[in-house]
């Protein structure tokens, strides 16, 4: 008799559990959308993704995305900042747009096309940094931050703050990206200028960088051992540390430049519910930590559920552009940036 | 009374067949005119309108109001576009001399002489044809640069007091000289094996020596030839893009095309700038061309009669090991060194090579970039979608060209010099400006043409016209019209005789100029980046977004890919066109 208690009991418990289980993954999703999203958004079955991200990193996102939603195929357009701009106002004019989200690393280049854009918000919208949009409509889906990397194997006595990659001993060792190359850039020598000082360029310049058109190549460059260090995208370089690359990478204490994406779901969007579904996954919880600590992003949540490695956030100062100065200092300090480097007089 | 009837009715229905014939013959002129003007002028009037406003003409519209010169005074009168343009043309004309030097010394040996395992040296010396551009900048810079290359690790192993640095012009001139001498020996080979020995024979029997023989009658007499290859060579180094870009940027060399991209690159872009750029460069091409027509006109250059006739070979004794030795040297500096460059970086895990003895410490190789790549279901998808376009485009730019050749060079039919003119138009037009103006010209056309392979073949079809019609006028030039005149005396009509004499005695070169396609094509950057959509995702933009990602072993791995790919096709295509050569000697013996 107690015997068939037990069974019944041990049954119970057993169809709770798996009533459980089943129910949790269905909860979970929650987090991503309500159930007609879902439903909605595998119907459409897909969606195709303009980005200005390197087309690696994106698919590892999109491959986590579909660990989740496998139903949904992410169909990706990569290029470069100022390409995509063009294709993105150039399909639109023709009618012919067929991005249902587009992904861009300059959020200036964005606000003159923010009305090509429909109204969202991702679930977990109050969570995120005011200071981080420039548009309701558009989110800060990946936010990048700067670091500055060496390689090991050529630097006995690496430098330790942005002041140290100045140091005459580094002279012919350093690479830097060139100021013109887009948003993350521009971020970053604005930082230079505002926070290290005005001559704080001249310096710089005076070690005779190698200048790169972005931060990809020169992360190569510094594994291969073409440029010794320099300052590089956290991102651009952390997965090849995580591969055992001899590559150090650090967080310097003056504070580190941090530069949001812009993401929305055009009007014209073929499969808006797919889109929305997408975003809200790379927004939420789950979608950022995926970013944080695979690809070595940050995020513009107010509270971040982690951080990358080595990055302590009671030491490290994140700085954010002023979006105005941001817009309206571009021209007249990018070009003094290039006089200052000899790159484009 | 009938008797009387019938020549009158004969001559009527003769000169209504002269009018037929006549409103046939423009009509074809006029559908030409048309596919012409759609397939070039439209897009070129787009980029001049481009490079004449600040707008983008989809945007904003096509409107003439806001037309003004700033943006050429803009680039006249920046030093870096003066520097850029000394840049290529002493990178540019230096290539040229070296290709130049190399593929003729090839294209002799392989037809004319003796020298043994002949047909392993032609082999090779069409080898870099495999290679994209960018996948020989990412090769040589693996070898060649200054800090970490493999040549300089290697001569420090060696205690040699020896050093390169191929981030700089003369690594340029060189690296453009042996990657483009293919384009003279293409040319310069057929016109060889297709050339009469008589006239050789009356040199030698008068004396000459086999050197006079061949700088005074054998080098003369493919003259065009030799200058459509050499031209062709320059043309196309001005437009390349890949290795100027991955040799130039350490050291901040820019050349024309390399300048073009960064405007176009920059945030925010300047295209219409870029525009004004590429119409400069495109003027310096038109005069090119002009005097390169100025050379060739009014000259003979029939080699090739109703005779039969075996091309000589030349016996060079023990000579025959030195050019034997010459062909190796190629080979090796061309394809075997690259080539074990990019399978160091592909199957090493990290390209960080202390010294010699790192270099070969096997731990540091695996597989794990190809693992990578081919994880990427963008990579098949990639490779899909260039062969579908390469094959649409050189079947169907093939038959544009022959077309249009056959009317520019054996026809007498009027507007054949405008045909000409148009088709010759975008020789030089750099492919990532016109990528943007074919984007604007084509977009807005009905029927779905944008995010179609379609479109990507289209515009390769235009870009590569030029080098087609080029590549189809030599086998043209070559066929003496008693031939064609022959069979028209037998009452054979025109299409008859292209198919029956024309074509076979052609077809080595209509094939060598498909295959020239198929490559260009499948190589193709420049037009590509702003007429793929997620769908029609082509091999070069892949490329070059791995090696932007800034993965030098999923690069060099993807490159291992496209060269192992390229060479099967190429490799079937010259089989192709070797028996197809051999056919047409036979026939006319």
């Amino acid at each position: 008799m107690k015997k068939k208690i037990v069974a019944k009991i041990v049954t119970m418990a057993g169809i709770a559990g798996l009533a459980i289980a089943l129910a949790a993954p269905a909860m979970a999703q929650q987090e991503f959308g309500s159930s007609e999203l879902i439903a909605a958004a595998k119907a459409e079955g897909k969606l195709v993704y303009y980005t200005a991200n390197f087309a690696e990193v994106e698919q590892q996102v999109i491959n986590a995305f579909n660990k989740r939603f496998p139903e949904i195929k992410v169909e990706m357009v990569r290029a470069p900042g100022g390409q995509l701009i063009t294709r993105v106002k150039t399909e639109a004019a023709a009618g012919k747009l067929i991005a249902d989200v587009v992904d861009h690393s300059d959020r200036a280049l964005m606000l003159p096309l923010v009305d090509m854009f429909q109204d969202y918000a991702p679930p977990n919208a109050a969570d995120y940094r005011p200071d981080a949009q420039i548009s309701p409509k558009l989110w800060p889906r990946a936010t990048l931050v700067w670091s500055i990397a060496y390689n090991t194997e050529l630097v006995k006595n690496p430098p330790k703050t942005w002041m140290d990659l100045t140091k005459p001993e580094y002279d012919k060792m350093t690479g830097q990206v060139f100021a013109q190359s887009g948003g993350t850039t521009w971020t970053r020598i604005m930082f230079e200028r505002q926070v290290l000082g005005e001559d704080y360029w001249k310096k710089q310049a005076a070690t005779h960088p190698i200048l790169y058109p972005s931060g990809a190549p020169m992360a190569d460059s510094m594994v291969r051992g073409e440029v010794a260090m320099g300052p590089l995208l956290y991102n651009a370089i952390y997965p090849k540390q995580k591969d055992g690359a001899p590559i150090k990478i650090f967080f310097p204490p003056e504070g580190v430049p941090v530069n949001p994406y812009s993401s929305g779901i055009p009007k014209t969007a073929a499969h808006p519910n797919a889109a929305k579904l997408f975003l809200n996954w790379c927004l939420s919880n789950e979608g950022q930590t995926f970013m944080i600590k695979e690809l070595g992003n940050l995020t513009s949540l107010k509270v971040a559920p982690v951080y990358p490695e080595g990055f302590d956030p009671k030491v490290v100062k994140v700085w954010f552009p002023n979006f105005d100065e941001y817009v309206k200092l571009h021209g007249p300090w990018v070009a003094e940036w290039d006089k200052t480097f000899g790159y484009r007089q | 009374m009938t008797e009387l009837a019938t020549p009158l009715q004969g001559a009527r229905q003769e000169t209504r067949a002269g009018r037929h014939r006549g409103v046939l013959a423009a009509a074809w002129v006029l559908s030409l005119l048309a596919i012409l003007t759609f397939l070039v002028v439209y897009p070129l009037l787009t980029l001049l309108l481009g490079a004449l406003t600040d707008t983008n003409p989809v945007v904003e519209g096509f409107s003439l109001a806001h037309l003004s010169i700033t943006n050429f005074l803009t680039v006249l009168s920046n030093p870096n576009v003066g520097e850029a343009l000394f840049n290529t043309l002493v990178a540019c004309g230096g290539g040229t001399l070296i290709a130049v030097a190399i593929g003729l010394t090839f294209s002799w040996i392989v037809v004319r002489t003796n020298t043994p395992f002949k047909r392993f040296i032609a082999a090779a010396s069409i080898l870099p044809l495999f290679a994209p551009p960018l996948v020989a900048g990412v090769a040589w810079t693996i070898l060649g640069s200054p800090k970490t290359g493999l040549i300089n690790i290697m001569f420090k192993w060696l205690h040699l007091d020896l050093h390169v640095d191929f981030y700089s012009l003369p690594g340029l001139v060189f690296v453009f000289g042996i990657y483009y001498a293919p384009y003279v020996y293409m040319f310069t080979a057929s016109a060889l094996r297709n050339m009469e020995p008589n006239l050789e024979e009356a040199a030698e029997i008068s004396g000459a020596s086999a050197f006079a023989t061949l700088f005074s009658v054998t080098f003369p007499l493919i003259m065009p030839a030799i200058i459509s290859g050499m031209l062709l060579s320059f043309i196309v180094m001005l437009g390349i893009y890949g290795i100027p870009a991955v040799l130039g940027a350490p050291t901040n060399i820019n050349v024309l095309t390399t300048y073009i991209f960064k405007l176009t690159n920059w945030s925010p872009p300047l295209y219409n700038t870029a525009a004004a750029v590429a119409i400069i460069l495109m003027v310096v091409t038109g005069a090119l061309v002009f005097l390169q027509q100025r050379v060739v006109s009014g000259r003979s250059y029939v080699t090739v009669a109703g005779k039969a006739y075996r091309p000589r070979n030349l016996d060079l004794g023990p000579w025959r090991w030195l050019t034997f030795g010459f062909g190796i040297t190629y080979l090796i500096v061309v394809a075997v060194l690259p080539t074990l460059a990019l399978i160091v970086a592909a199957f090493r895990k990290f390209m960080f090579i202390r010294d010699a003895a790192s270099l070969f410490d096997m731990k540091q190789y695996s597989l794990m970039h190809f693992h990578s790549i081919f994880d990427n279901p963008l990579t098949l998808n990639s490779i899909y979608n260039a062969v579908e376009v390469g094959v649409i485009t050189a079947l169907a730019g093939g038959a544009l060209a022959f077309a249009i050749g056959y009317t520019i060079h054996r026809t007498h039919v009027p507007g054949r010099r405008s045909i000409d003119l148009l088709s010759t138009l975008p020789v030089a037009i750099p492919g990532l400006v016109i990528g943007v103006a074919y984007l604007w010209a084509w977009i807005g056309i009905p029927g779905g043409l944008y995010g179609t392979l379609w479109i990507l073949a289209l515009a390769f079809i235009a870009r590569f016209m030029p080098d087609t019609v080029k590549a189809l006028s030599t086998s043209f030039l070559q066929i003496h019209r008693e031939l064609e005149e022959a069979a028209w005396v037998c009452g054979t009509g025109m299409l008859r005789t292209i198919r029956t004499i024309v074509l076979p005695l052609a077809s080595p070169g209509v094939i060598a100029a498909m295959t020239l396609l198929f490559v260009l094509a499948i190589r193709e950057l420049g037009s590509s980046l702003f007429l793929y959509t997620s769908n029609t995702m082509v091999m070069s933009v892949l490329l070059l977004d791995y090696y932007e990602g800034g993965n030098l072993g999923k690069t060099a791995a993807f490159s291992l890919v496209q060269t192992v790919l390229l060479g099967v096709l190429i490799g079937g295509a010259n089989w192709l066109s070797r028996g197809a050569a051999q056919g047409s000697v036979a026939r006319t013996g």
